[in-house]
């Protein structure tokens, strides 16, 4: 008789998804799915609306990273409008993207993460949380908190809001940088790196705790993919995708933000409301590939900064080629949050940033427009149509929960395989399965938010539908 | 990235598009145009409490927490003290209690406002708008009155 676990809601995630695992009737791992169970109504409800509501709109879809999605949709804004925008906008736009991948990676790795890092896989679930963090290491709770408010802090100074910031819009941004705001930022760097200093060392010395995990949470060859610039460098806001196979050879470059419907490709399966994005040229699912922290260190040759390159130079030693295990997120995430605090002190180091042009005009120029971004969770793919009154006709977004939505199936595959024997588990067991999730960070949420209560609730469910066991926490 | 530490610190949390969940930050919006001259009271509203809060807290001189709540009846006003406290099962990273706030500015930053207090209102909707209840309405002009008193002594209290 065959059995479905079922685990609804994934805890310690962006949003809402559950994880079913399918047993023979040996009590052996068939299949698992993850299935994200909200519906995105976004690019539907924006047709209609003028393109340059757009960013605004865009913004909304996450309380996370709205900053990403404000930049990629600028970015098709300004495709539509022919426009380069002035060389300082584009910089105070990479420093607030930067900021918000040090809020949103500190969120992922010190608040959904490290309590299974600290606390164990199998610890209590009642104090496996950010507070059984604080209270075993206040230290490290400190760091986090930190890193977060320092990320947040500087949106806020630039876009007056910490979630759903304004700002940045088609052409630019709204206003300059004042100088004041520039020295409350550097005077917030050296903190900054003292908590990443010391997130840094610490992970480094437990991660060898977690080599059993490290075998199997999503622990295998695939396509990655990431922006990057000329120089091979690691880029969030312009340059062109590259996209590397499993080996660490190039198999695409160079794909702009207009090329890259022809190449990328989505999918749909029953089982989610997220599609399943893949490379064209390989078919689906062949041409799955993963995208964010780990792909883009994959991929770049360099951080640009020099305390990132000297992190970047031993996170390559983890391997010959490309790192395959998706546990491996959690180092890349630390090593991009030390290049975004040395990169967002580099840009602020450039007197030009205080440059009053900010901002370039235009109408409509073309029909289609599309623009890219590195989100903190992976590449953020925003494509527009409008009519000759600037009027949304058609919008789609390929985001990164999306695009690495193959890869985390697999993954939660390969650890259930591993870990659910005879049809036997424990909650510790389940929650391994749980944080091979976690290492993508993905973001299901969008525009929902928790109301009330969350119950985790495990269920023993036979072919016939009897519910043969449950276990609420 | 610290604000200078305030003698008495105003934290409302409340979504503004869900009717009464936003009795804290309209109370909060009173309130800054209120003490809007006063360097000393310093407001925030969030629409969710988080932790990065904590350390603001810490150095806080008092601290008034204001919230909606969907334990007292409609429009019902409550005002007391509060300790720190943990109650694990409603914790996540996205919001935390008054009570959890407490805590974190103790552990993590190893002080706590010489008083903290919590202004309810009970809720009598939480659907999609902007409009307030009746009973929560009603309730409004009393919770000024109690915030304003209240924020006059404690800054007394800090004087003295």
């Amino acid at each position: 008789m065959s059995q479905t676990i079922t685990i609804d809601p994934v805890t310690r995630l962006e949003g809402h998804g559950k994880i079913t695992i399918q047993l023979n009737a040996q009590g052996e791992v068939e299949n698992a799915h993850f299935h994200v169970t909200q519906v995105r109504g976004f690019e539907r409800f924006s047709e209609g609306r003028p393109y340059y509501e757009m960013p605004g709109l865009m913004a909304r879809v996450c309380g996370i990273c709205p900053v990403s999605h404000l930049i990629a949709s600028a970015r098709a804004c300004e495709a539509i409008m022919s426009v380069r925008i002035p060389s300082t906008a584009s910089r105070l736009r990479n420093m607030l993207n930067l900021a918000q991948m040090v809020q949103s990676h500190a969120l992922s790795f010190f608040y959904l993460s490290s309590p299974d890092l600290l606390l164990g896989m199998e610890s209590d679930p009642a104090t496996r949380h950010i507070f059984g963090v604080t209270a075993a290491r206040p230290e490290l709770g400190r760091a986090g908190i930190g890193l977060r408010r320092f990320g947040q802090y500087i949106i806020e100074l630039l876009a007056e809001k910490r979630i759903h910031p304004g700002w940045v819009v088609p052409g630019g941004v709204t206003e300059p940088l004042a100088p004041a705001k520039r020295d409350e930022i550097l005077s917030m760097i050296p903190e900054a790196y003292t908590h990443i200093g010391l997130a840094l060392d610490w992970y480094k010395k437990i991660a060898d705790g977690f080599k059993a995990e490290i075998e199997v949470f999503a622990n295998f060859p695939s396509l990655f993919m990431s922006l990057i610039n000329e120089d091979e460098s690691i880029e969030f806001n312009g340059g062109a995708l590259r996209l590397i196979g499993p080996g660490g050879g190039i198999i695409d470059d160079g794909i702009t933000a207009a090329k890259f419907t022809e190449v990328i490709g989505e999918a749909v399966e029953p089982y989610s409301y997220t599609k399943f994005a893949y490379y064209k040229p390989l078919g689906y699912p062949e041409g799955s590939y993963r995208v964010g922290p780990l792909a883009r260190l994959n991929i770049v040759k360099s951080m640009g900064t020099p305390r990132a390159d000297k992190e970047l130079a031993e996170f390559k030693q983890l391997a010959s080629g490309p790192v395959l295990s998706s546990f491996y997120y959690h180092h890349a995430r630390l090593i991009e949050i030390l290049y975004g605090i040395e990169k967002i002190e580099q840009i602020l180091s450039d007197p030009l940033i205080l440059d009053k042009q900010v901002r370039a005009t235009a109408g409509v120029n073309r029909f289609e427009g599309a623009g890219q971004a590195e989100a903190p969770r992976g590449t953020l793919h925003h494509h527009y149509k409008v009519d000759e009154n600037g009027k949304i006709l058609w919008a789609n977004l390929v985001i990164a929960t999306g695009q690495n939505n193959n890869a985390m199936n697999r993954g939660i595959l390969q650890a259930a395989r591993q870990y659910v024997k005879e049809g036997k588990f424990t909650e510790g067991i389940l929650n391994r399965v749980e944080a091979v999730v976690r290492t993508f960070d993905p973001c299901l949420s969008c525009s929902t938010h928790a109301f009330g209560q969350m119950p985790l609730a495990l269920s023993l469910v036979s072919a016939s539908g009897e519910v043969v066991d449950r276990v609420v926490r | 990235m610290n604000p200078p530490p305030a003698l008495c610190l105003v934290l409302a949390c409340g979504n503004t598009l869900r009717r009464d969940d936003g009795v804290g930050p309209w109370l909060a919006a009173w309130a800054k145009e209120r003490f809007h001259a006063n360097p000393s009271v310093r407001i925030v509203s969030r629409q969710q409490w988080t932790p990065e809060l904590a350390e603001e807290i810490a150095r806080a001189g008092a601290v008034v927490f204001i919230d909606c709540s969907v334990e007292s009846p409609p429009g019902v006003m409550r005002f007391a003290r509060i300790e720190p406290g943990r109650q694990t099962a409603a914790l996540t990273a996205h919001h935390l209690g008054a009570a959890e706030l407490l805590t974190l500015a103790k552990d993590l930053y190893g002080a706590t406002p010489r008083k903290a207090l919590q202004l309810t209102i009970g809720a009598g909707s939480l659907e999609m708008g902007e409009k307030f209840s009746e009973a929560a309405q009603a309730a409004l002009p009393e919770a000024c009155r109690l915030l304003e008193e209240t924020l006059a002594d404690l800054l007394a209290e800090s004087v003295a």
